[in-house]
């Protein structure tokens, strides 16, 4: 196997590293973004949906170890997560999904998708409500996360140009 | 037959992939709570900890001035609370003297520092530089001087995670310091909640929430919150009690873990009780 598809495995550590040092400090009212998301829905796009899924395991079970949370809720949400966002991985479709704003579209959905999933396992209790269960942990992080992914889209436009 | 595996194989490798670790995932949930799974986690987030603690540090001295000048202003009240509560405490130990009471609450403190928060609505954790060696062990309650933060949930040699007050797994029995009527408290992944709370109970708004001695967790008074909304429950028998907690969780960076742990003796009595049964 090529050396390159393990580049992704490895990135995370430094991800995670912000995501629970520097991520925290721009935290509004406990809503933080997923760094670790945007780095699998990159690498879901740039290398296909089965390596998704895969790393997208990879991750969830290296952020539930080390962060302490339910072992395996990160793991099973990220799993679907990278499976999501490889269906937007293709030979013609990829350039168009990394370099243009889709991508933080992409990153929308995928966390959308990981944040429902991971809420459903982390405070399933009946007599909360669930749409704001859904609103405040599901959609507000997936907003903040997408809006921080457009810059995985500017910083690579800019090289481009220069 | 190997053609067909192989036809299935090229043509659903992402689902069946998926399914796989789908899979996985559900047998890691259940098993949580193995031991040998909490030894695995102990040394994966010490290892990733040590590294934390030095990014910890070097992004938060911007914060330093801050919290120093916070820090100065606290010491003051400090200092005039400590006086007074002087006075009250020589009138206090002659009064239990008086009364024969034994004064035997001894509680060591052990101070850390926080290196990485794994923020979430639900499961809220912090990760603390101090763990075995300090002589942290899981179930010892996490303060600082505004109150209690939570509770330590794994330990390794030198670090040691906490569930905080916001976290869904976390449920504390509480008391109202002014009724001395206990509750449920927990964290239902929006507010800090008493649940269950008959009608005729007497919380009050503004009310101060302690911990309760009969709580198998924490069996010392620690400071929780203030009541800040008294509503009905869903079914419309018993009340929900809202709590604010005193401790501001985002902003803490430094904390205290009581050295207790609930008591064998106690314990064991408790379950002698049941046993007799």
């Amino acid at each position: 196997m090529k050396a390159k598809y393990f580049i992704p495995a490895l990135i995370v550590f430094p991800v995670l590293l912000i995501q629970l040092t520097l991520v925290p400090l721009i935290s509004i009212e406990s809503v933080i973004p997923d760094l670790i998301l945007i780095t699998l829905v990159y690498f879901s796009i740039l290398y296909g949906q089965t390596y998704g899924t895969i790393l997208g395991s990879f991750y969830g079970l290296v952020f539930d170890l080390i962060s302490g949370s339910l072992l395996g809720s990160s793991m099973l949400s990220k799993t679907v997560a990278g499976f999501s966002a490889g269906y937007f991985s293709s030979e013609t479709r990829r350039e168009k999904y990394l370099n243009t704003y889709s991508f933080a579209l992409v990153v929308f959905l995928s966390s959308l998708i990981d944040q429902v999933i991971y809420s459903f396992f982390s405070a399933l209790d009946f007599n909360t409500n669930i749409l704001l269960i859904l609103f405040e942990q599901a959609l507000l992080p997936s907003i903040f996360t997408s809006a921080l992914s457009i810059l995985v889209v500017i910083i690579p436009f800019k090289r481009s140009y220069n | 037959m190997l053609k067909l595996i192989l036809y299935v194989w090229d043509n659903f490798k992402a689902y069946i992939v998926l399914v796989l670790l789908v899979i996985t995932s559900f047998i890691l949930l259940s098993q949580n709570n193995n031991p040998r799974v909490q030894k695995v986690r102990a040394v994966a987030f010490g290892s990733f900890a040590a590294v934390t603690s030095v990014a910890y540090d070097l992004f938060n001295t911007t914060q330093i001035k801050r919290e120093n000048d916070e820090l100065r202003e606290i010491n003051s009240e400090l200092m005039l609370k400590i006086s007074m509560l002087r006075e009250q405490g020589i009138i206090n130990h002659e009064l239990k003297e008086m009364a024969g009471f034994k004064d035997t609450v001894d509680l060591p403190l052990i101070p850390a520092s926080i290196v990485s928060k794994s923020l979430s609505q639900t499961q809220n954790t912090l990760t603390i530089n101090a763990g075995d060696r300090s002589g942290i062990k899981p179930g010892m309650p996490v303060i600082n001087y505004q109150g209690l933060i939570g509770i330590i949930q794994s330990t390794s040699e030198d670090f040691a995670i906490a569930r905080t007050l916001e976290n869904v797994d976390l449920k504390l029995t509480v008391k109202d310091e002014r009724s001395r009527i206990n509750g449920i408290m927990k964290w239902d992944g929006e507010e800090l909640i008493i649940i269950d709370v008959p009608k005729t109970y007497d919380f009050q708004l503004g009310d101060r929430i302690v911990t309760s001695e009969i709580s198998s967790i924490i069996p010392v008074p620690v400071p929780v919150g203030v009541v800040t909304e008294k509503r009905e429950g869903k079914a419309g028998i018993l009340n929900v009690i809202k709590v604010e907690p005193f401790a501001e969780l985002l902003n803490i960076e430094h904390v205290y873990v009581l050295g207790i742990v609930q008591s064998i003796q106690k314990k064991n009595l408790e379950l002698n009780f049941y046993k007799d049964k």
